[in-house]
């Protein structure tokens, strides 16, 4: 293929994705909308003008089964939003269908340059027959009716028009709303008036005239039907300096019109040449993660750079006094410190993305598991616009979406089982999403049959996952639904049975510095929250020293720091711990968790520095909501650290989450507290495992 | 300049498709001498761009986001400034009685989406008074 053609694959790849995003959020929004038995007209029009854009894209870079397709549902859209076909639920099913076979066709173009073996002709059949249905007839009316020059009237599109007689059709009353705005600022205070009608009606036109007298300005006729009175569209219209003028000519009912607003002003004057930019408007840019990923590289070699500038321009201060030289350091240092700050913090609002960028693949899926489990779920979700970092977003896709699979296939009861217990039949998957501090939470609920703990337990036994006599707390219970190989699930079905399984969400979630819990209630529902880092690019950590190594704690984790004597250390069935404000706080000595070689101490239990000074240094952290402290010898301050990934030596140990370097060349591990944490208890419930 | 010569234009595309935008761009440059391309992403951007120079052609989508093409042409049409500049509607067949329209309120030529570079040589070339490159 010719370097014009991969670029143009590309980019055809890249603009049909998002196209087919958009479409897929407003087909679930007009599913919604029929729902609720008020389809909005924007939205069918919205929904062609999508399938519209695939179409012309697709046909210029002769794919013709995408072509093809998009040619009919334009065709059948094109129908639907002019009234000549009834919105129904079977549309909306085409309508699936047809994003589905749309991005299996895009997904092989992006794979292997061509459209592969997918047959559409079985769906254009389906598309072609709905498209064969009539609307009912409805009461005739005509543009007539309205006070309309034949300018106007004119320059109407055909779909317009059709919502023009559509709003007579439901007697509501037509004005013309003609409004004035600065060159410059037009568009931004264009939008503030159609949103503010559009609450109240529909804007169904925007017919755009010239200054005249005023070369500064540009004016708009916005037609708008709405079932207000005229005085109410003038209070609407009002803050925005707008006349209005109503354009029926025969009344429906009582609508009180308004007198007629001052005319237009002529075009008289020549329009004054602005000095705006000639190139395209645009002003987003699409970039490669990679690309992004090479300057956060770059961004981190910076931050060393300055931890080292800052530090030489201590030393040289303190060294040789206030020279001018060391002053000229300092500041040159400070100066930078700030730039690179501001350099990180730009890189990384660069890689944000809202979350909702993935609604609407899990929407699609749990169509299809329910449709395929025969249920019926109500999909909701919230904080779309909640951001995380790109590389976040894309690894967590598939965990929500097996965690919603989960909740469709074991939460969610049948709608007869649903009926049996005093439930709608339809039941309800949320996803949630919401930032807490640096981190962003997710909850996956549904309103099912929750989690029966004695069914964990008794599954848990068979599986040699526990011993039948093990004490274990309700939420010990629930936790177990985590552990590698666990299944509940007394038939494997179709789809939850299949892939991976719960244990492999929590060591994806783990993988990005993310904890889950789960929280259930038997008979009412199951929530799994998710916490996760905004990015994994920088991080804020705390350094500490434990046997005789410095390792990095992610200040996210780190709750607060004490200082406490080896006296105040208990012990609890042989294990340390520390009697915080009435909390048994459970103590982790780095340096035994990680096998160090042991410091020398009268005690035993205590570094030489710890021994030397009498004290200790006892760090809380926290993954969701377990804490724990941990003993170390000695705070060495915070700092920002770019993480890098472990080499194969160390991948394997718990706790870890990778390496960072300091300014002095030196490596540090920094740790992964939610897998610390859960390692350490694994081992304190180690007893209750049987042995093989 | 010779007669021979064409002289310089400034085309104005208003097409919403970052993709579609690219290739009339790249079709009109590689196709025609002496061309100056400047693309709008929507109506209101071309509304912003139209008094900052002399265009010898406007090319437009009809479905567009904010304004459509109708609407842009009217604005065109009505405009002493602008009322002479030639207009190319690039539209779907979905779109034909719309084309149909702005074909009567004062556009000059309309193109079938898709279309390929031949094609919109020939419907470009007239309306920029030149003859089309054999």
């Amino acid at each position: 293929m010719s370097r014009e053609k991969e670029t143009a694959r590309r980019e055809f790849v890249s603009e049909a994705e998002e196209i087919i995003e958009a479409l897929s959020g407003d087909v679930a929004g007009f599913e919604t909308g029929l729902k609720a038995g008020a389809v909005k007209p924007a939205v069918v029009n919205k929904i062609f003008r999508e399938v519209h854009s695939l179409k012309g894209l697709a046909g210029m870079l002769g794919f013709e089964k995408v072509s093809t397709l998009s040619h009919d549902l334009e065709d059948l859209l094109d129908r639907l939003r002019l009234g000549k076909i009834p919105p129904s639920h079977g549309l909306v099913n085409i309508l699936f269908e047809s994003i589905e076979l749309l991005n299996q066709l895009v997904a092989s173009i992006s794979r292997q340059g061509e459209e592969g073996e997918v047959d559409v002709v079985p769906l254009t059949s389906q598309i072609h027959t709905l498209a064969m249905q009539r609307a009912e007839a409805a009461e005739d009316v005509s543009l007539d009716w309205l006070d309309l020059d034949e300018s106007t009237r004119k320059s109407f599109t055909e779909y317009e028009e059709h919502r023009l007689l559509e709003n007579l059709r439901q007697q509501n009353a037509i004005y013309g709303v003609t409004v004035g705005f600065a060159f410059d600022v037009f568009d931004a205070e264009l939008k503030k008036v159609t949103d503010a009608l559009n609450e109240e009606g529909e804007v169904i036109s925007t017919l755009p005239s010239s200054g005249g007298a005023e070369p500064d300005k540009i004016f708009f006729r916005l037609i708008f039907a709405s079932n207000l009175p005229g005085d109410k569209v003038e209070a609407l219209a009002a803050p925005f300096g707008g006349g209005v003028q109503p354009l029926l000519k025969r009344a429906f009912g009582p609508p009180t019109l308004p007198a007629p607003p001052p005319p237009v002003p002529e075009a008289e004057e020549t329009l004054g040449v602005g000095d705006a930019d000639l190139k395209s408007i645009s002003s987003t840019v699409r970039v490669d993660i990679q690309k992004l990923d090479a300057v956060m590289n770059i961004v981190g070699e910076l931050v060393l750079s300055k931890t080292a500038l800052l530090r030489l321009s201590r030393q040289a201060a303190s060294e040789h006094g206030s020279t001018p030289l060391a002053f000229e350091l300092v500041k040159a240092a400070r100066t930078l410190d700030r730039k690179v700050a501001a350099l990180q913090a730009s890189i990384i609002d660069v890689r944000m993305v809202p979350i909702g960028q993935i609604f609407n693949k899990l929407s699609r899926a749990a169509r299809k598991i329910s449709a395929r489990n025969r249920k019926k779920i109500d999909l909701r979700f919230s904080g779309g616009d909640t951001e995380l970092d790109k590389v976040m977003i894309e690894e967590i896709t598939n965990p929500f979406l097996h965690l919603i699979r989960n909740a469709i296939d074991h939460g969610v009861e049948s709608p007869e089982g649903r009926r049996e217990r005093g439930k709608p039949e339809e039941g309800v998957v949320e996803l949630k999403a919401y930032q807490k501090g640096n981190s962003v939470v997710v909850e996956i609920s549904d309103d099912g049959s929750g989690i029966r703990p004695e069914r964990i337990r008794e599954a848990a036994v068979q599986q040699d996952i526990i011993v039948p006599d093990a004490e274990l707390t309700f939420d010990e219970c629930i936790n177990l639904i985590f552990k590698p190989g666990f299944s509940s699930a007394k038939m494997v079905s179709d789809i939850s049975g299949r892939g991976v399984g719960l244990d492999v969400v929590k060591a994806n979630i783990m993988r990005l510095k993310g904890s889950i819990q789960v929280h259930s209630e038997p008979g009412q529902g199951t929530t799994f929250q998710i916490v996760l880092p905004i990015t994994l690019a920088i991080l804020q950590v705390l350094l500490v020293e434990s046997g005789g190594k410095r390792f990095a704690i992610p200040l996210t984790s780190v709750s607060e720091s004490l200082r406490i004597t080896p006296e105040q250390i208990k012990t609890v069935e042989h294990r340390e711990v520390y009697h915080l404000r009435d909390q048994t706080l459970p103590l982790i000595r780095l340096e035994r968790f990680f096998n160090l070689a042991a410091p020398e101490s009268p005690s035993g239990t205590t570094s030489p520095a710890a021994a030397r000074n009498g004290r200790l240094f006892v760090v809380v952290v926290q993954a969701a909501e377990r804490r724990a402290g941990l003993v170390v010898e000695r705070l060495a301050g915070e700092q920002e650290v770019v993480i890098k990934s472990i080499g194969t030596t160390l991948s394997g140990l718990a706790g870890l989450a990778g390496v960072c370097e300091l300014g002095e060349n030196e490596l540090v591990l920094v740790l992964d507290i939610g897998s610390l944490l859960e390692g350490v208890l694994e081992e304190r419930s180690a007893a209750a495992a049987p042995t093989t | 300049m010779t007669p021979e010569t064409p002289h310089a234009a400034s085309i104005l595309i208003a097409e919403d498709s970052a993709p579609m935008r690219n290739f009339l761009c790249a079709a009109l440059e590689d196709r025609l001498d002496d061309v100056e391309v400047v693309t709008a992403e929507s109506g209101f951007a071309a509304l912003r761009l139209l008094p900052s120079r002399s265009f010898q052609l406007l090319i437009t989508d009809i479905n567009m986001p904010d304004i459509n093409g109708l609407e842009l042409i009217h604005y065109l049409r009505e405009n002493e400034h602008y009322r002479h500049i030639p207009i190319l509607i690039v539209s779907t067949e979905a779109s034909e009685e719309d084309r149909k329209r702005g074909l009567a309120l004062g556009a000059d030529a309309y193109l079938n989406k898709p279309f390929d570079p031949e094609a919109l040589e020939s419907a470009v070339a007239p309306l920029l008074g030149r003859k089309e490159k054999s």
